[in-house]
C-alpha cells in the first residue's frame, strides 16, 4: 500500500511539556483518514507540522514520499490542500476577492477557481463580504482556498466546525467524493461520529500519542467488548469465582476473548448452572475510543 | 515580490488606506496654514523680515510631528490587522509567501501611500502659502528637503510598526506606540536638540528644516551621520526581522 503521509518518531516539546510524542503515522494514497483525539491531544500541531508550519523537535514527515521541512514545503504544498484551525478569509473582502487572491497567489486559472467554488456550492454567496458569512460559509470558502489548486492530498482541521447538520453532511459527501477521485484526504475532528462515517482508515490520538491507527474493523478487534451471561441463576455463576457483575439479565464479564468464552460456558454446563443466552455487548465507536484514550473526555 | 505587492494592493480595497491619507493630509494643510488667515500674519507676506514661509513650514513641522506618527501606527496596523483576523498569515505560507515577504509588501504599499500623502501635504501648504499671497521669494529647496526627510522618518517608523502589529495581535498597542510617539516627537521641538536623537520619534524634530534662534528663524538640518545611523539601523532592523519572520514557526504573533 502507497502511503501519501508517513512520520517516524514525530514529536514536539515546548519547554518540559510534550505535544506530540513519538508519532508513527501512515496515511494510505486515496482514503479518508480520520484523526481522531480529544481537544489538546495534539492534532492540530501535527497537522501543523506534516504542514511544516511548525518544526518537529525530533522526527521526520514525509509527504508524497519526500522529505517535508521548511526547505521542500514551497515545492510540495502546490499539491497539498489544507485548512488549519479557523477558515482563512480576509472579512473586508467578499468572497470573490478572496478568491482572486488565492488565483494570484497560486497562478491559477479562472477554471480552477470556479470549480472549487461550485464544489463547495458556495456560487450565490460570492458577492458578500465575508465578515457577513455564517462560520459554515466561512468554512466552505476556506474549502474551496483549499480545493482550488487541485490537491492530491487535503489536509482538514476540524472542517465541519461550526457547520449545522445539513452542512456536516454535505461535507462529508464532498471528501468521500474527493476520496474516490484518488484525492488523499486527512481530516481531524473530536467528534467520533462525524469521522466515524466518512473515514476508511483512523487514526487515534491521546495526550499526544498515537494509540490506534487502522481500520474501524481493526480498532473493534483491537478492543474485547464484554460478554452478557443470560442467566436467572447469577448467584451460582458468581459462586465459581467469576469477575463478573450482576445486571438484570444475568451477569456481565469483561475482558473474555473467544476461547475464554467457550471455556466459561463448558464450566457452567458442567456445574449446571442454566445458560439462557450468551452474546457480546455492541460497544459504540465512542466507548471503544474512550478505552483508548483513558477517557480524557470528547468536548 | 512582485506579486506580494500586487496583492497587499488588492487587499487594501475598503481598508480605507487612502482616505486615511486624505484626511490626514486636509488636517495638517488646514492646521498648519490656519495661521495664514490671520491680520498678524498677512501683514508680514511682503516682508522678508517677517519670514512667512518660515513661519508657515515650523508649523508644518509640528503639525506634522503631532500626526505623522499616528498615521503611520494606524495604516500599519489596519494592514496587517487583516493577516492577523484571517488566518492570512497562514494562507500565504502555504502559497509560499512568508510572514517576513508580505511586511516587505506591505511596507512598499503603505510606503507608496505616505509617499503620496507627504508630497501632496507639502505641496498643498505651499500653494496655499501662494494663493493667500506671500510675496517673498518661497524657500523651495528647503521645503523639498523637509519633505524628503518627513518621508524617510515615516518610512523608518513604518518598518518598525508593520514589525510590531505582526508580532502583537493587539493592534491597540502599536497605536498606543503611535500616540505616545507622537507626544515625544512634539516636546522634542521644545527640549534640547540631543533629546531628539534619543528616540526614533525625536527624529520628526530633529529634522526641522528651521528653529528659533533670537526670535529669528534660522535653517537648521538634522546631524548628518545621526540621521544616516538612524536611517540605516531602522532599515537593516526590518530586512532582518522580515528574515526572522519568515523563518519562525507558524504564524509572526
Amino acid at each position: 500500500m502507497n502511503h501519501v503521509i508517513t512520520t517516524e518518531g514525530l514529536t514536539k516539546t515546548y519547554g518540559s511539556r510534550t505535544v506530540v510524542d513519538s508519532l508513527d503515522l501512515r496515511v494510505p494514497e486515496g482514503c479518508v483518514y480520520g484523526f481522531l483525539g480529544p481537544n489538546g491531544s495534539g492534532k492540530s500541531t501535527t497537522m501543523k507540522m506534516l504542514l511544516s508550519l511548525v518544526r518537529p523537535t525530533r522526527g521526520e514527515v514525509s509527504v508524497f514520499g519526500r522529505p517535508m521541512d521548511h526547505r521542500t514545503r514551497h515545492e510540495l504544498s502546490p499539491r497539498i490542500g489544507s485548512l488549519i484551525e479557523s477558515p482563512p478569509g480576509y472579512g473586508h473582502l467578499t468572497g470573490r476577492e478572496n478568491m482572486a487572491i488565492v488565483r494570484r497567489m497560486l497562478d491559477l486559472t479562472d477554471r480552477q477557481v470556479e470549480r472549487a467554488v461550485a464544489t463547495v456550492r458556495l456560487g450565490d454567496h460570492m458577492d458578500k463580504p465575508v465578515r457577513a458569512y455564517s462560520l459554515g460559509m466561512k468554512q466552505r470558502l476556506g474549502i474551496a482556498m483549499a480545493l482550488a489548486r487541485e490537491p492530491r492530498l487535503l489536509i482538514l482541521d476540524e472542517p465541519t466546525n461550526g457547520l449545522d447538520p445539513a452542512g456536516i453532511e454535505e461535507i462529508r459527501d464532498l471528501l468521500k467524493s474527493l476520496a474516490g477521485e484518488g484525492v488523499t484526504v486527512m481530516v481531524s475532528s473530536h467528534l467520533l461520529d462525524e469521522v466515524d462515517r466518512m473515514a476508511s482508515v483512523l487514526g487515534i490520538l491521546g495526550r499526544g500519542r498515537l494509540v490506534f491507527q487502522g481500520t474501524r474493523a481493526e480498532l473493534f478487534d483491537r478492543s474485547t467488548p464484554d460478554l452478557i451471561l443470560q442467566t436467572f441463576e447469577p448467584e451460582r455463576a458468581l459462586a465459581l469465582g467469576l469477575s463478573a457483575s450482576p445486571i438484570d439479565e444475568g451477569l456481565r464479564l469483561p475482558g473474555l476473548g473467544d476461547d475464554d468464552a467457550a471455556a466459561l460456558v463448558r464450566r457452567l454446563v458442567r456445574h449446571d448452572v442454566p445458560v439462557h443466552g450468551l452474546y457480546r455487548v455492541r460497544r459504540s465507536l465512542e466507548e471503544v475510543f474512550m478505552d483508548l484514550t483513558g477517557r480524557e473526555g470528547l468536548s | 515580490m512582485r506579486m506580494a505587492v500586487g496583492l497587499e494592493v488588492h487587499k487594501t480595497r475598503r481598508l480605507r488606506v487612502w482616505v486615511l491619507c486624505l484626511v490626514m493630509t486636509v488636517a495638517v494643510v488646514a492646521l498648519s496654514g490656519m495661521n495664514l488667515f490671520s491680520e498678524s500674519a498677512r501683514e508680514g507676506f511682503a516682508d522678508p523680515a517677517a519670514q512667512p514661509w518660515e513661519s508657515l513650514l515650523l508649523n508644518q513641522v509640528m503639525i506634522s510631528a503631532m500626526t505623522s506618527p499616528v498615521l503611520v501606527a494606524v495604516l500599519a496596523g489596519r494592514q496587517v490587522d487583516i493577516e492577523h483576523q484571517s488566518q492570512g498569515w497562514f494562507l500565504a505560507r502555504m502559497s509560499g509567501l512568508g510572514p517576513g515577504l508580505l511586511c516587505r509588501a506591505k511596507a512598499v504599499v503603505l510606503g507608496l501611500a505616505l509617499t503620496l500623502t507627504v508630497v501632496a501635504q507639502c505641496v498643498l501648504l505651499f500653494l496655499a502659502g501662494l494663493v493667500v499671497g506671500i510675496e517673498v521669494a518661497p524657500p523651495v529647496a528647503l521645503w523639498a528637503r523637509y519633505g524628503l526627510f518627513l518621508l524617510l522618518v515615516n518610512l523608518a517608523l513604518l518598518g518598525l510598526h508593520l514589525w510590531l502589529a505582526a508580532r502583537v495581535d493587539n493592534q491597540l498597542v502599536g497605536l498606543g506606540v503611535g500616540l505616545l510617539g507622537a507626544f515625544y516627537a512634539v516636546y522634542a521641538l521644545l527640549m534640547p536638540t540631543w533629546a531628539a536623537y534619543v528616540l526614533p520619534w525625536g527624529y520628526y524634530a530633529a529634522i526641522s528644516p528651521v528653529a528659533m534662534a533670537d526670535d529669528q528663524l534660522i535653517e537648521s538640518m538634522p546631524i548628518p551621520w545621526a540621521f544616516a545611523l538612524f536611517l540605516c539601523a531602522a532599515a537593516a532592523l526590518f530586512l532582518g526581522a522580515c528574515r526572522y519572520l519568515d523563518r519562525a514557526e507558524g504564524g509572526p504573533a
